[in-house]
C-alpha cells in the first residue's frame, strides 16, 4: 500500500507545476495577437517559452515561404516558358505528423482539382487542413504569382514537418506514470504550373523495345573474369 | 516506461451492409449507424470516468487561432487571468512633413495638348486660362528665387530631366535607398510597391522635345515660414519598358520597342529648408485620357456585386492593376504604350500621361 501512496504524492506535488503550464499554455494565443495585428498591443515578452519572440518554435518554419522570393532573371526568346511555382504552408496544426504523412503522401503529384476532389473523401482529420492549403496555395499562385489559369498547377512537392510537442502525464498501474505527447505538425506544398507527370511514383512503364535494349546494354557490360 | 497515446480520433467505422438478409430499407438504416469495432475498453460505462482520470488534463494554446476570432470580453477574461494591464491608447499620430500630401493646384493638361486653334472657342478659352496661370506661376517662381537665389527654369527643366531618369532607372534596380534622394515620400510607394518580385527593364531613349516648365506653386504648410514648392515640368520622350514576372517571363511591354512618351511630372521641394531637394512628387493623368486597354491574360468576372467587379478580377488581372494603379509611372507608361503605339495613323492627340 505504502509503495502506492508515495508516487501519488509525487504525482500530487506536481501539480502546481502542471497548472503553470496550463497558465502558460495560454501565452501564445496572446502573443500571437501582438505579432500579427498589434491590434490589442499586449505585452505579453515576459511570459516564457511559449512567448513567440522568445521561442522560435512558435513562428513554424521560415525557410519554405522564403523561396517565393526568388527572381529568377528574364529569359530569352527561344527558352522555354519556365514554369511558375508557389510554396504554401500552414504550421502547427493540432495532429500528429506520422498520419499526416499519409496525407500528405497521397497528394503528391495529382494535379491541384484531382486532389480537392479525392482530399474530400479522405477520413482523416489532416485531410481538411491539407485541403485548405492547397486552395490557399491556389489562389496565391493567381493573384501574386502571375498563374493566369487555376487548374493548371499540380502538387509538385508535399511534405510535412514536426511542429511543437507538448509532454504530458498519464497515470498507470502499481504507480508508475507515462509521458503522453501531444503533437502539432507543419505541412509543406509546392504548386506547380502546368500538368503533372503521368508516372509520378513509379517508373515509367518501358517498350519491349526498351526493354530488349537496356537488356542488352546490360549483357554487352559484363565483365568477364580472366578473359583479355 | 513511455507510452504514446494519441487523443481523440477513435475508432469508428460504417457497419458494412449485410447485403442479402437485409432489405432495401433496413440497408439504408444501418449504412447510416456507427458502430465502434474495437474491444480495447471495457464495456462498463461507469470505468469511463475512471479512465479518464488516468490523464492529467493539460491545456493546449491553439497555435491556429486567429486575432480576430478572440472576443473582447474573451481577451479581456484572459488578460484578468494573467494580470496584465489593458494597452493605454495611444492618441498621437506620428507625421512627416518633408513632402506634402499631393499636388496643390494642379495643372491642367490641355485637351490635345495645346493642339486646339486659337481662334475656336475652346482654343481662346484655354489661352485665356493659360495665361491666368501664368501669371500665377511667375509669382511662384519668383517666391522660389527668393529662397533659392540661383533658381532657373532653364537650368531646372535640365535637371528635372535628370532627376527623372535617375529616378527610373533606380526603381528599374529595386534600389530601395537611393530612391529617396530622388523621390519625395508620397512618391515613394507608389513608385516602388510591387516591384519586389519583378524584373523591370527600363530605358531613357531620348527627349522628343526638351523638357519644358509648365507650371509653378508655392504653399504654406502649417506655419507661413513652412513653405514647399511645386514645379511641373512636360517632358515628351522616347522610351523603352519591359516588365517580366518572377519567373522571368514577359509580362508587359517589350524590349525591342520604343514608345513615345509624354507626360507631366511635377517636383516638389521644400523650400524653406536650407538643405532641401527637388525631387519627384506625383504625374498629373488627366480626366479625359482614355480608360487603358485592359492586360491580355484571362480572368473571370464575378458578377454578383457591380462595385467589386474590378477587386474581384482574377489573379494576374489583379496584380496588374495594382501594379498600374500604384506605380504610377508604370501607368503612365502603360498609357502611353496604349495611346502611343500608332501615332501617326491615329487622328487623335499623341498625348499620354
Amino acid at each position: 500500500m505504502n509503495k502506492l501512496i508515495r508516487p501519488m504524492q509525487l504525482l500530487a506535488l506536481q501539480r502546481p507545476l502542471l497548472a503553470n503550464t496550463q497558465l502558460k499554455a495560454l501565452a501564445p494565443a496572446l502573443t500571437q495577437s501582438g505579432d500579427t495585428g498589434d491590434k490589442c498591443g499586449l505585452h505579453t515578452s515576459a511570459n516564457g517559452a511559449l512567448c513567440a519572440k522568445w521561442n522560435k518554435h512558435n513562428y513554424g518554419p521560415k525557410k519554405w515561404l522564403e523561396y517565393n522570393k526568388t527572381v529568377h532573371p528574364p529569359q530569352e526568346k527561344d527558352e522555354e516558358p519556365r514554369n511558375a511555382y508557389i510554396c504554401h504552408m500552414r504550421s502547427n496544426i493540432k495532429y500528429s505528423p506520422d498520419k499526416m504523412w499519409y496525407i500528405a503522401a497521397f497528394v503528391r503529384g495529382m494535379s491541384v482539382d484531382e486532389a480537392l476532389k479525392q482530399l474530400d473523401f479522405v477520413l482523416k482529420k489532416g485531410a481538411t487542413d491539407v485541403k485548405e492549403t492547397i486552395l490557399e496555395a491556389q489562389q496565391m499562385a493567381q493573384e501574386r504569382h502571375n498563374v493566369e489559369y487555376k487548374s493548371n498547377l499540380w502538387i509538385a512537392e508535399s511534405f510535412v514537418g514536426k511542429g511543437r510537442v507538448f509532454k504530458g502525464m498519464r497515470r498507470h498501474a502499481r504507480g508508475r506514470f507515462g509521458r503522453v505527447e501531444y503533437k502539432h505538425c507543419h505541412y509543406f506544398v509546392r504548386l506547380e504550373e502546368g500538368t503533372p507527370p503521368e508516372h509520378y511514383y513509379q517508373p515509367e512503364p518501358q517498350t519491349p523495345q526498351q526493354q530488349y535494349e537496356h537488356w542488352l546494354e546490360q549483357m554487352r557490360s559484363r565483365k568477364i573474369i580472366n578473359s583479355l | 516506461m513511455e507510452k504514446v497515446v494519441s487523443s481523440g480520433l477513435k475508432l469508428m467505422q460504417m457497419q458494412m451492409p449485410k447485403a442479402a438478409s437485409a432489405g432495401l430499407l433496413q440497408w439504408n438504416a444501418l449504412q447510416m449507424q456507427q458502430v465502434r469495432h474495437r474491444q480495447t475498453k471495457h464495456w462498463k460505462p461507469e470505468f469511463k470516468r475512471l479512465r479518464k482520470q488516468k490523464f492529467i488534463k493539460i491545456e493546449l494554446p491553439n497555435f491556429r487561432e486567429k486575432q480576430e476570432d478572440i472576443s473582447k470580453e474573451e481577451m479581456r477574461s484572459r488578460m484578468k487571468e494573467r494580470g496584465v494591464l489593458p494597452p493605454r491608447p495611444w492618441m498621437e499620430r506620428p507625421f512627416h512633413i518633408s513632402c506634402t500630401g499631393g499636388i496643390f493646384e494642379a495643372y491642367v493638361p490641355p485637351e490635345g495638348d495645346g493642339k486646339k486653334s486659337f481662334i475656336s472657342t475652346t482654343g481662346a478659352k484655354q489661352k485665356l486660362e493659360f495665361l491666368e496661370k501664368k501669371s500665377k506661376s511667375m509669382m511662384a517662381v519668383r517666391k522660389i528665387r527668393s529662397y533659392e537665389e540661383s533658381f532657373n527654369t532653364d537650368e531646372f527643366e535640365e535637371h528635372a530631366q535628370e532627376l527623372y531618369i535617375s529616378a527610373h532607372t533606380l526603381m528599374a534596380a529595386k534600389e530601395k535607398y537611393k530612391i529617396r534622394e530622388f523621390v519625395s515620400e508620397r512618391c515613394y510607394p507608389e513608385m516602388m510597391h510591387n516591384v519586389k518580385d519583378k524584373t523591370i527593364r527600363w530605358r531613357f531613349l531620348q527627349s522628343i522635345e526638351p523638357p519644358r516648365v509648365v507650371h509653378a506653386r508655392c504653399t504654406e504648410v502649417i506655419t507661413k515660414e513652412n513653405q514647399f514648392a511645386q514645379v511641373t515640368v512636360r517632358f515628351h520622350t522616347q522610351q523603352m519598358l519591359a516588365i517580366y514576372d518572377r519567373f522571368g517571363r514577359l509580362m508587359h511591354g517589350s524590349e525591342i520597342l520604343t514608345k513615345d512618351v509624354l507626360e507631366y511630372v511635377v517636383f516638389e521641394k521644400h523650400i524653406s529648408n536650407e538643405y532641401g531637394k527637388w525631387r519627384l512628387h506625383d504625374k498629373i493623368i488627366p480626366d479625359w485620357l482614355p480608360a487603358k486597354q485592359p492586360a491580355p491574360i484571362t480572368y473571370r468576372v464575378i458578377e454578383e456585386p457591380v462595385e467589386e467587379v474590378a477587386k474581384e478580377l482574377e489573379a494576374g488581372e489583379q496584380t496588374k492593376q495594382l501594379e498600374s494603379g500604384s506605380e504610377q509611372q508604370k501607368e503612365q507608361l502603360a498609357a502611353a504604350t496604349s495611346a502611343q503605339a500608332l501615332p501617326e495613323t491615329s487622328s487623335k492627340p499623341t498625348l499620354a500621361i
